[in-house]
């Protein structure tokens, strides 16, 4: 078991085409962290530098106390778990969950026993006789995650390795990485496209984007208070709600639309007649029966009944966001180009409503938004924007 | 009858038509073979040998030179075949898995030399050797046999190396073995197909060929099979009993050989490697 550290770390393909840039992240002893992005952030070659694939251009990356940058990938001792399992198709299970103890010499008994012990844990017993092609992909899945723990290795590598699997074995592998990880406590690097694996499984859950580390925090803090506008959206499904507002009244007043939205305890003097982005979760939008603080009035465009909960996608009059490059564009609802005349400019408003509340499309609807939940960014740089402190809320559904 | 069942039927005739012509000759190889000498250049043709007599394959054993032939054959193909193989392997290998400096000509080289004719380049070859003084010798029909057998084998090894996933070996790699090591356990076995594939080319030209042998090889006592079986004709005409019984003689290792590996051209092997 050792830490992982990467120190200004760079790389340059080709020349030219940056893949990482000054990155410098930490993972701690027998911490789980999740390198999280849209494909072609970096990440998975972030986690390559780790395991000696691929070289570093720049900076440092330390295994433990040692700087492991001109190390070969086998003298690192560390096991990786590859998107598509690159189980050895010629060779049994048995002797693929043996290969690394036997390129290190284990000695025969010892391999046999801690095969057995591991092929137990994971239930491959009845198959280590048989190759990887005879297997579902859940065994295969397996099958790669006990070659690494076999190992007991200083850390654990996984490039998005629940990828391939459908929905249902995503979520119950899922879980069982995480029990794994805690039980053997192993330093863990994780990396994901999906957000909710990274929320999930993460300790701590860092966000790159175009080969820059965005933001580190525990998921909560990551949900709670994104550093930037692609953090925001990136993180949290449905993703936040993002428009355009004016502040007004010295800093005290969001206009957006018809809708006068009084900031209560907050301020934002330094913004005072300017635009900024707004942004409020779907799962915070709520219903305006038995709420006096400000509303927003707007009409349903969808239902999405989900069973337990249901999202709401209403139309309200404000300016969608016109940067859409600060955002993971992915996570943006298109806005909607519907022509309603009254409405000058539309934002598709997401909201997470509980099964009851009976709403039909088409439907005039007003909604609840609690100053004291909504995330303000800057117009130009995307960057969150400090508010006067107030103790956190806890976001209610419904 | 239906259009379609008659065009099928059409598509039938012309391969069982296609068969005909491409069997034939094997067949009457191998009949004539077993004829004696006066049934073979009846003007009556004999369709099936009805007394199948051996005396021509003990004359074409008794033949001088042969047992000489079929060491000099099975020198040559054996070197051509493991040569070819091994320095194919490694050149596919760099071609497949480095990236390099004039990677992408080399590869379009290698097509393009395949390109030629044989008949075009005999000449120059012949000159070319002859000032390395490698005529009428064994070495010097190995070194062009190699020429072209090389480039096909290393275009198909290529292909086949192409087709293993590279986390198979990135994983061996984090596993323990060394890149080499990578390469002997997990590539080398996975690549059965294709090195058999190729070795069965090789087999087949260097065993086969005859222009070259016959162009370079002068002495009696340094020819192969394929020279060797030209001399039962003769100027005084052909030797024809003799002459098959000798052909399916040098036809049976080829198809020894395809019968042993055949089943080892398996595709699919690396089934279960990745997703899927």
């Amino acid at each position: 078991m050792a830490e992982i550290e990467f120190l200004h770390v760079g790389k340059v393909y080709g020349g030219d085409t940056l893949a990482v840039s000054d990155l410098n992240l930490k993972i701690g002893e027998g911490e789980f962290v999740v390198l999280v992005g849209p494909s072609g952030c970096g990440k998975t070659t972030a986690l390559r530098m780790v395991a000696g694939l691929e070289e570093v251009t720049e900076g440092e990356v330390r295994i433990g106390d040692q700087i492991v940058n001109d190390l070969a990938p086998r003298d690192r001792d560390i096991a990786m778990v590859f998107q598509n399992y690159a189980l050895y198709p010629h060779k049994t299970v048995y002797e693929n969950l043996a290969f690394g103890l036997r390129m290190r010499k284990v000695p025969k008994e010892e391999q046999r026993r801690r095969v057995e012990e591991i092929a137990q844990k994971l239930g491959l017993s009845d198959m280590l006789r048989r190759r990887p092609g005879q297997l579902s992909g859940g065994q295969r899945q397996r099958v790669a995650m006990g070659r690494a723990i076999v190992r007991e290795p200083k850390a654990f590598l996984m490039d998005e390795p629940l990828s391939n699997l459908d929905a249902k074995l995503r979520v119950q592998m899922r879980a069982e990485i995480s029990r794994i990880q805690k039980t053997l406590h192993v330093t863990t690097l994780y990396v994901t496209h999906d957000q909710v694996e990274a929320m999930t499984m993460g300790d701590r859950v860092a966000v790159m984007r175009d080969g820059v580390l965005q933001q580190v925090d525990t998921p909560q803090k990551l949900y709670d208070s994104p550093a930037n506008l692609f953090v925001a959206s990136f993180v949290g499904s449905p993703p936040m709600n993002l428009f355009e507002a004016t502040v007004e009244q010295g800093g005290t007043q969001l206009a957006f639309g018809e809708t006068r939205l009084d900031l209560g305890f907050r301020s934002l003097p330094d913004y005072a007649g300017r635009r900024v982005i707004v942004g409020i979760r779907p799962e915070e939008v709520r219903e305006a029966s038995g709420w006096d603080g400000a509303r927003v009035r707007g009409r349903v465009l969808l239902v999405e009944a989900l069973g337990a909960e249901q999202i709401v996608h209403i139309q309200i009059a404000a300016t969608p966001l016109e940067r859409a490059d600060l955002v993971d564009a992915a996570a943006q609802p298109p806005g909607p180009s519907l022509g309603v005349e009254d409405l000058e400019r539309s934002v598709t408003l997401l909201g997470r409503f509980d099964r009851h509340l009976l709403l039909t499309p088409g439907e005039a609807v007003e909604v609840a938004i609690d100053p004291r939940l909504l995330h303000f960014f800057d117009l130009e740089t995307g960057i969150a924007l400090p508010t006067a402190a107030v103790p956190a809320v806890a976001g209610v559904a419904g | 009858m239906s259009r379609k069942r008659l065009r099928n039927l059409g598509w039938d005739a012309i391969g069982i038509l296609v068969l005909i012509v491409m069997v034939f000759p094997v067949y009457w190889m191998v009949t004539t073979a077993f004829k004696p000498g006066q049934k073979i250049l009846s003007y009556t043709p004999q369709w099936f040998p009805t007394h199948p007599v051996l005396s021509n394959f003990r004359d074409a054993i008794h033949q001088q030179f042969f047992w000489d032939a079929v060491k000099n054959s099975l020198i040559v193909t054996s070197v051509v075949v493991v040569l070819s193989v091994v320095l194919a392997f490694l050149a596919a290998l760099a071609l497949a898995k480095f990236s390099f400096y004039g990677r992408k000509p080399f590869i379009v080289v290698i097509l393009g030399v395949q390109m030629v004719p044989l008949a075009a380049l005999i000449i120059p070859l012949y000159i070319t050797m002859a000032r390395l003084g490698e005529v009428d010798k064994l070495s010097g029909v190995i070194i062009m046999y190699l020429t072209f057998a090389l480039p096909f084998a290393v275009w198909t090894l290529r292909g086949f190396l192409l087709g293993v996933p590279k986390e198979l070996e990135e994983s061996a790699m984090v596993d323990g073995a060394t890149r080499f090591g990578a390469f002997v356990r997990i590539l080398l076995p996975l690549l059965g197909p294709g090195l058999v594939a190729t070795s069965l080319f090789a087999f087949i030209l260097a065993w086969n060929e005859f222009i070259i042998a016959y162009v370079f090889l002068h002495t009696p006592e340094k020819q192969t099979l394929m020279v060797w079986l030209a001399s039962f004709t003769t100027l005084r005409g052909t030797d024809w009993g003799p002459l098959m019984a000798g052909a399916t003689l040098c036809a049976l290792p080829v198809i020894v050989f395809f019968l042993l590996v055949q089943r080892r051209i398996a595709f699919g092997l690396t089934a279960g490697a990745v997703k899927g």
